[in-house]
């Protein structure tokens, strides 16, 4: 018999059993994953370029594009197109696309996760090192959350760096510019600087005995004050009321504009510092959810092209229609939608899912959305987590390899 | 299923069992189709082992169930000593196998492929991988992806992925499948020199030629049941020789054997042949038989020629066993 080279002189030499004298045991039948499995893994899905382009092109790319176009056409021409960033920008973009397409692609990788060794026959191989199916299956969750997290928050942070740093210098009230962040007296004194601006544009709501109601209508504008009907041009000669002082219309001016003063308060140049961090971390648990998901489905059915559709169509589809219908008799089984829980947890000052302002209390408030408490949402999305996870393990550990 | 110990044989005393694969009475069904069908099976520590059968004999099932593919519905099962599957992780620790055809992550390289599975392995196996890939000859293509890879490099990867666990015992699932003959040539050197550093290799294969070259024993399946196992050369002795001859009068040589003991005994038939006279002889007929034939015809005046003796090969007894002439294994 000749000596068994070991395949490398480095590693330990057999013991009685052929088990390397002195080696750190392995675990192998732990089904906590290890470090090097976890790091192969996220190898394994990284190398995929294909998916990592689609990955790249969504979280980042769209945004990326979207903003850099807008940035463009303000360089180019200010007048015509407006700035690229501000709370408008950053609201639709968040709330409609990195909400959607964050959640889509995070349930493609973890349907690719669950999927790519049975399909790609490695499975068989990586079972017959005797490593516990469980540390296999999880292994995956990190891996993947380790490239799908970080690509969010990539595409989120160009949205909140554009919509930050290329905000408009004037919120536009009634298609008036008027300086941010002003107190109600800041305000109304600016308003009383701008009176024929204000008087014009800003809406207002007063009766015919008001004491500015005559000053109101002698100011000529185009379309009538507040928006209202057009005043004919008096014809040459006629003698119409008399024409307010300045005074009386910087007074009426000042009190539309308190009047308005509560509807300007609740616009934004730009996101908070506050709602960005709500929206990243409600951006990143939707990936999760979508990963982890995914990753149960593709694991549980065996195959890519299946789930990563009923996961499109769950998301697009579904969703948004079990999310505000009212169901007779359904509407407990509405409630476990994870889409439904999630909205419910959308910060305050974004759009909720299918469309409406979250207003400040977020999704929850938004009358449109089936009623759902925030426990009741957080319950659903853990027991989706957890749910996902059990199936896809359970499968995993009593396939046919 | 329930896997328990054999008698007198607790865990400490598995690495001194003398069988690296130990199975008794193991049953694994699909539905009505019973493909492994109370299989008892021996293989020997330090051998290449054969593990034949025709397509659909369950040879691929059988080696699925016992690395844990696949749950047996029945029987025991031992690998190097450890109950399995209650001792899996411990029995595959030692353990390398390749099953049915060898896929990989094809957008990786080999070497990639092979980290993967190392990481699930010991420590130590990483260490393993460029020796590994050394040893199987693919080391200057294991940086490129293995979707360029030929079948018969990817069997070589596959075997490069058994060797990263330094394994007492290899299981290769027709190993020759996808490769050139000179291809086969190496696969079978790779295998004896496995053997000859003490591991065990069981193969299963349809290419008898290429077993009766490369092991020592063989165990026969047909219809899910081992119809036959030892060493070759132990079953084969067990077979009839066929004694060509070319000689000048084939029939006065004809007569003349058959009035003789030789001719006579059970078992011995003389028939014409193209050049001369084909005589079978019966199993356990010695060497000397043939040297008394020559001496007869030699005595009697007739010329010889050319005398030839042939023991049936493997193949001929695989196909008499398996009860399945004309079939192709």
């Amino acid at each position: 018999m000749t000596a068994r080279p070991d395949t490398a002189a480095s590693a330990p030499p057999p013991g009685p059993l052929g088990l390397p004298v002195g080696a750190a045991p392995d675990h192998r039948g732990s089904w906590i994953p290890s470090g090097a499995m976890i790091a192969t893994r996220f190898m394994e899905l990284r190398k995929r370029r294909g998916l990592m382009i689609a990955l790249l092109a969504v979280t980042v790319g769209i945004p990326a594009v979207f903003l850099a176009i807008r940035l463009l056409l303000h360089g180019f021409a200010p007048k015509t197109y407006g700035p690229a960033g501000g709370y408008s920008v950053y609201s639709a973009l968040v709330g409609g696309v990195l909400y959607v397409f964050g959640f889509i692609v995070a349930a493609t990788l973890g349907v690719t996760a669950g999927s790519a060794d049975l399909t790609e026959g490695m499975f068989r191989h990586l079972v017959v090192t005797g490593r516990s199916r469980l540390a296999l299956y999880l292994a995956r969750i990190p891996a993947g959350l380790a490239i799908i997290v970080p690509l969010v928050a990539a595409g989120f942070a160009i949205v909140c760096a554009v919509c930050v740093f290329a905000a408009p210098t004037q919120l536009a009230v009634n298609g008036v510019n008027v300086p941010a962040h002003l107190s109600r007296a800041g305000l109304e004194s600016w308003a009383a600087d701008h009176a024929d601006e204000v008087i014009c544009h800003f809406n207002f709501s007063i009766g015919p005995s008001s004491p500015i109601a005559d000053v109101l209508n002698s100011v000529p504008c185009a379309n009538g004050p507040g928006g209202g009907p057009a005043i004919l041009q008096p014809p040459p000669g006629f003698q119409g009321p008399p024409q307010p002082s300045q005074a009386q219309t910087r007074k009426a001016a000042t009190e539309i504009a308190d009047m308005n003063y509560s509807d300007y308060a609740r616009q934004f140049l730009y996101p908070s510092d506050s709602l960005m961090i709500r929206s990243g971390l409600w951006l990143e648990l939707e990936a999760v959810i979508g990963f982890v998901v995914g990753l149960g489905l593709g694991s549980l059915i065996g195959q890519r092209t299946v789930p990563v559709i009923v996961m499109i169509v769950l998301e697009v589809v579904l969703t948004p229609i079990l999310s505000r219908a009212r169901i007779p008799h359904f509407s407990n089984l509405q409630r476990a939608v994870v889409g439904l829980a999630t909205a419910h947890l959308t910060p305050g000052g974004l759009p909720v899912l299918g469309g409406g302002g979250g207003g400040p209390g977020g999704g929850g408030g938004n009358p449109g959305l089936l009623p759902e408490s925030t426990t009741v949402a957080i319950c659903v999305i853990a027991a989706w987590l957890v749910g996902w996870s059990v199936l896809g393990a359970w499968r995993m550990t009593t396939r046919d390899a | 299923m329930t896997a328990t110990m054999l008698p007198g044989l607790s865990d400490t005393q598995a690495s001194a069992s003398q069988w690296a694969v130990e199975t008794h009475g193991l049953i694994k069904s699909f539905g009505d189709n019973v493909a492994v069908n109370g299989v008892e099976l021996l293989v020997p520590r330090g051998c290449a082992f054969g593990y034949l059968g025709p397509n659909g004999a369950g040879k691929t099932t059988l080696i699925r169930v016992l690395l844990g593919l696949t749950h047996a519905d029945g029987g025991t099962m031992f690998m190097l000593g450890h109950p399995v599957p209650r001792h899996r992780d411990e029995a595959l620790a030692r353990v390398g196998a390749i099953v049915d055809e060898p896929r990989f992550h094809g957008h990786l390289s080999g070497r990639q492929n092979l980290q993967i599975l190392a990481a699930a392995r010991e420590p130590a196996s990483r260490q393993r991988i460029g020796p590994s890939l050394e040893r199987v000859g693919i080391l200057p293509r294991a940086d490129d992806k293995v979707s360029t890879y030929s079948m018969g490099m990817r069997q070589r990867l596959g075997v490069a992925a058994c060797l990263i666990g330094n394994p007492d015992l290899l299981i290769l699932d027709e190993p020759m499948n996808g490769l050139d003959p000179a291809g086969m040539q190496d696969m079978r050197e790779m295998i004896r020199s496995f053997v000859a550093e003490g591991r065990t290799v069981m193969l299963s294969s349809h290419l008898l030629d290429e077993v009766e070259r490369t092991c020592d024993a063989v165990a026969i399946v047909d219809r899910g049941r081992v119809v036959r196992q030892g060493p070759i050369s132990e079953l084969l002795a067990g077979t009839t020789l066929v004694l060509h001859v070319e000689c000048s009068d084939p029939d006065r040589a004809r007569a003349l054997i058959a009035v003789t003991a030789i001719g006579g005994a059970d078992g011995t038939e003389i028939t014409p042949d193209p050049t001369g006279l084909a005589i079978t002889l019966a199993a356990g007929t010695g060497r000397e038989v043939i040297a008394e034939i020559n001496r007869l015809l030699v005595e009697a005046g007739i010329s010889v020629y050319r005398l030839s003796a042939h023991q049936a090969s493997l193949e001929s007894w695989f196909l008499q066993v398996t009860s399945r002439l004309g079939e192709s294994p």
